[in-house]
């Protein structure tokens, strides 16, 4: 075999920051090489070098076994490698081969026409032969996500791509679109390609790389064929200490019910029915996971709880009380707590620093706020509260939010939100986007919350993590609850089976089930 | 209309664009046929006078002379929004370039010469606010607001150094109509089609000037630039996903420069074409453009950026300005200020509610190589 990509002592410096010191990486040609590490690890930089979007201070980067110099992506491009960026590089209103051929169109009539049709077979070359199922013709805008990864994938291919560099591939896609990716490394790897991609994910490195490289504060800590390897091992590399994969958690002691769902359906922006009469009971002390594949209702079902939804029927209660109609604001007074899903969207201000979105949710209730005057003394002292005991680096409130790293910013969330002191926490994945060391953080925290008697709802489609913090599972499929199980009695593929919406043999069709019977049952342990 | 209002929201949005806009050259041509079969039946109505009208070559000639500046100006507009540059100054290059186009016909003598200041005068002021939006960063919209009242106030001054007024000489020679141009064999067939009664008000499109057929020209080179040329698509990423085409290792600068200096082309024509149809710069006031960079702006919208669009919304206003001044003469009188206002009430109608025009996604946004990701 010879090696397809060698980076030899790479070091690149940014003003104040070694992001990659003397970094080496071999990879051999034909195989898929997994970059592993946290957040801020130096995988993207050490990638965008040998792209050509960054030039190194010191090191070689050598490929096909000869030395280059690439000063733009476009030298990088004409030496065979490309680079799929995490956020796809795609023009929406055009269509596949458009895209596919921008900065590249074939011409007719001496360059006064792009030959369309000469695109459009190019593409179609390409897909026949990786075995790709894209039409040339579909708009980008009316395509999934995983489709538009393809493209993006044709793309590289297209200029002619033997080494092609992927950066967090997997974070957009539904489990089985990874799965279709990982199948399309196999095919791409099979026709001699080389694949680089970088991920977080241990799992993800483990079970789609031949090889694995451990990046670390920028500094290669390890390369090992994940054929020789475990999850413990990577894991500490990773994190340069021992982790525990596994959540530790004492049996929960349910009190009382706290917030409670009551036969809800709800219609999502295109009047399309998401949530499907959903019934369930939350008590103090105890964390209701929810699993499944994303987009099966979770995300408006959520919504609803927490009053930025209004369902079509059947309401929702906290503490006994109806509060279907009470405003969101109304809802945080009386001690609901939210983390969203989308961080970026939701969770934050990205341009307002800390002490403004520390502020978020409690900017028109007293101590920080007097007749509509912020003290901002207080907000301050707040933030920096927060930032304190989670964490927070850089532990400076004056930075912008949209400056943290996504755990950084995460955990501002998670100390924001029960800094409100919550008696029902809503969170919707937690950690997505978020490095081991700050998920196994936030982790922690969600079970010493509800061991200090608050009632947990967590929504993930990380199976790992419901698995390991719920005391009951709910399982949702097409806006149902397919089963209420318990989480340590129950296995993976059960729950793969019942997220794809088939019911095993053991768990047979609650008609409705009664919140009260379904808490009996998680309460025995 | 409701029923297709709601089909263009809940559908796919290009379909919903179609249909939209279908819906509306339906509805144009569904109340042309009900005005000439209400006409034909009371000929003595204020419909029957209006649908007589119409049936005279005068108004549809006059639509497509007022037309020409307005679409001109509109599909260089479509250029520059198109990459990304929201050209709001398209106002002050048909006033540049009007004044141009008479101040340099006027000293030479030359039509021809004039025609070519006024474009490069157009391109000119385009480059300044090229310059100062995608290198400087400047907000679009105050930057081409900029460039019209620069233009507003310069061109006035510099016909008040040179004539002595704000208004120049009337130019003593003109464009002729090509019937009139006595070119072998065209100017003939022109001049018999012109008069052929048989062709009723399609009589007009043979008593046009040249610069109507330039319009037609350029609509239709607009067109196949932007949908056919690899220069057409680098401008439509260029507005819509900048870095898509940054990465595919096409300037962006370059290409946003490339279609704002065409916007100066397309508008430059149109002040020319303006300016000899008329025969004079008039300053005062809002200058004899009036308003029309900001017609072309509206017609290009109701045209979701497409030329022909653009042209097909200018006649439509351009219409209802034409009649006009046969209605009064016919002793039917329309208040002019508030035909005038239709359509602005007509974009607010099309953008908020029929088939959305889709505004190219970083139209409005500055582009840096190796900014954020």
């Amino acid at each position: 075999m010879t090696t397809a990509v060698h980076l030899d002592g790479i070091t690149k410096r940014f003003p104040g920051v070694v992001a990659n010191d003397d970094v080496d990486l071999a990879v051999e040609r034909g195989t898929v090489h997994a970059l592993l590490g946290e957040n801020g690890a130096g995988k993207t930089t050490l990638m965008n070098v040998l792209y050509g979007l960054y030039s190194a201070e010191e090191g070689r980067v050598v490929v096909d076994e000869v030395e280059r110099h690439f000063d733009t992506p476009r030298d990088a491009i004409d030496a065979g490698v490309g680079m799929i960026h995490q956020h796809f590089m795609l023009v929406d209103p055009m269509t596949v081969a458009e895209n596919v051929t921008l900065g590249s169109e074939p011409r007719k009539w001496f360059g006064l026409a792009v030959d369309r049709d000469r695109a459009r077979s190019g593409v179609d070359d390409l897909c026949d032969r990786y075995g790709f199922d894209v039409d040339p013709d579909d708009r980008i805008e009316d395509v999934s996500v995983g489709v538009q990864q393809r493209v993006e994938i044709l793309k590289a291919l297209y200029r002619g791509a033997d080494v092609l560099i992927l950066d967090e591939p997997t974070a957009v896609l539904t489990p089985q679109e990874v799965e279709g990716l990982f199948e399309v490394f196999e095919e791409l790897t099979d026709q001699g390609k080389t694949i680089i991609f970088i991920t977080h994910k241990l799992g993800e490195a483990m079970h789609a790389a031949d090889d694995i490289t451990v990046l670390r504060d920028g500094v290669n800590v390890g390369s090992v064929p994940a054929a020789e390897t475990t999850r413990e091992q990577l894991a500490e590399l990773m994190v340069g200490r021992e982790v525990l994969l596994e959540v530790e958690k004492s049996p929960a002691d349910p009190g009382p019910e706290v917030f409670a769902a009551d036969d809800i359906v709800v219609r999502d922006d295109r009047d399309v029915e998401v949530v499907s009469n959903v019934s369930f009971a939350v008590r103090q002390g105890e964390v209701l996971g929810i699993a499944g594949v994303d987009g099966n209702g979770q995300s408006q079902l959520v919504e609803t709880l927490t009053g930025l939804r209004q369902p079509t029927a059947g309401g929702v209660s906290l503490d006994g009380v109806d509060v279907t109609d009470h405003s969101r604001r109304r809802r945080i007074e009386d001690g609901m707590a939210y983390i969203p899903e989308d961080r970026h969207e939701q969770g934050l201000v990205m341009d307002f620093d800390l002490v403004e979105n520390g502020l978020l949710g409690s900017q028109h209730t007293p101590p920080y706020a007097n007749r509509g005057r912020v003290s901002w003394n207080r907000a301050q002292t707040h933030a920096e509260d927060i930032i304190e005991e989670y964490d927070v680096r850089p532990p400076n409130a004056e930075a912008r939010a949209g400056s943290l790293s996504g755990g950084n910013q995460q955990k501002f969330i998670v100390g924001r939100e029960f800094a409100r002191d919550p008696r029902f926490v809503v969170a919707m994945h937690p950690t997505r986007g978020v490095d081991i060391g700050s998920t196994e953080f936030i982790h922690e925290q969600l079970l010493g919350l509800r061991d200090a008697g608050a009632g947990v709802l967590l929504v993930s489609s990380q199976l790992d993590e419901v698995r390991g913090l719920s005391d009951r599972l709910a399982v949702m499929h097409d806006g149902e609850f397919m089963a209420v199980v318990d989480p340590t009695d129950v296995t993976e593929e059960e729950i793969g089976l019942l997220m794809a919406g088939e019911r095993p043999d053991r768990f047979p069709e609650e008609g409705e089930p009664e919140p009260s019977t379904a808490a009996t049952d998680g309460g025995e342990r | 209309m409701s029923e297709a209002t709601a089909d263009a929201g809940s559908g796919e949005s290009t379909l919903g664009n179609t249909d939209g806009r279908l819906l509306i050259a339906g509805g144009v041509v569904g109340a042309f046929a009900l005005l000439f079969v209400v006409g034909t039946l009371f000929p003595d109505s204020t419909v029957g006078t209006l649908s007589y009208l119409l049936l005279q070559p005068g108004p549809w000639s006059s639509m497509l002379t007022l037309a020409v500046p307005i679409t001109l100006a509109a599909v260089g507009g479509i250029f520059a929004e198109k990459s990304g540059v929201i050209n709001i100054g398209l106002e002050g290059l048909l006033i540049i370039s009007a004044f141009t186009a008479i101040f340099a016909a006027d000293t030479t003598g030359s039509l021809w010469v004039g025609f070519g200041a006024a474009i490069l005068a157009s391109v000119l002021l385009a480059l300044v606010f090229a310059v100062v939006c995608i290198e400087f960063r400047a907000d679009q919209i105050i930057a081409g607001l900029a460039i019209w009242l620069i233009a507003l106030g310069f061109a006035p001054f510099a016909a008040r150094i040179v004539y002595g007024s704000p208004n120049t000489v009337s130019l003593t020679n003109s464009v002729p109509a090509v019937r009139h141009a006595g070119i072998p064999v065209v100017s003939p067939v022109f001049q018999t089609l012109s008069t052929t009664n048989a062709l009723g008000p399609a009589q007009a499109l043979f008593r046009a000037s040249p610069s109507v057929y330039l319009m037609f020209g350029v609509v239709a080179l607009g067109w196949y630039l932007l949908n056919r040329t690899n220069f057409g698509m680098w401008v439509r990423a260029s507005g819509e996903n900048p870095k898509a085409l940054d990465t595919s290792g096409v300037n962006v600068h370059r290409v946003r420069y490339a279609a704002v200096l065409l916007s100066g082309v397309f508008a430059g024509m149109g002040g020319a074409a303006l300016s000899y149809n008329i025969g004079q710069f008039t300053g005062s006031g809002q200058t004899m453009v009036n308003g029309k960079g900001f017609i072309a702006i509206v017609a290009y919208l109701f045209g979701n950026y497409n030329p022909v669009g653009a042209m097909l919304s200018t006649f439509l206003f351009t219409l209802l300005e034409a009649i006009q001044n046969p209605l009064q003469t016919a002793g039917i009188g329309v208040p002019s200020d508030l035909i005038g206002t239709l359509p602005y009430i007509g974009v607010i109608v099309v953008l908020a509610l029929v088939g959305r025009t889709r505004i190219p996604e970083a139209a409005g946004d500055h582009y840096e190589t190796g900014e954020d990701r």
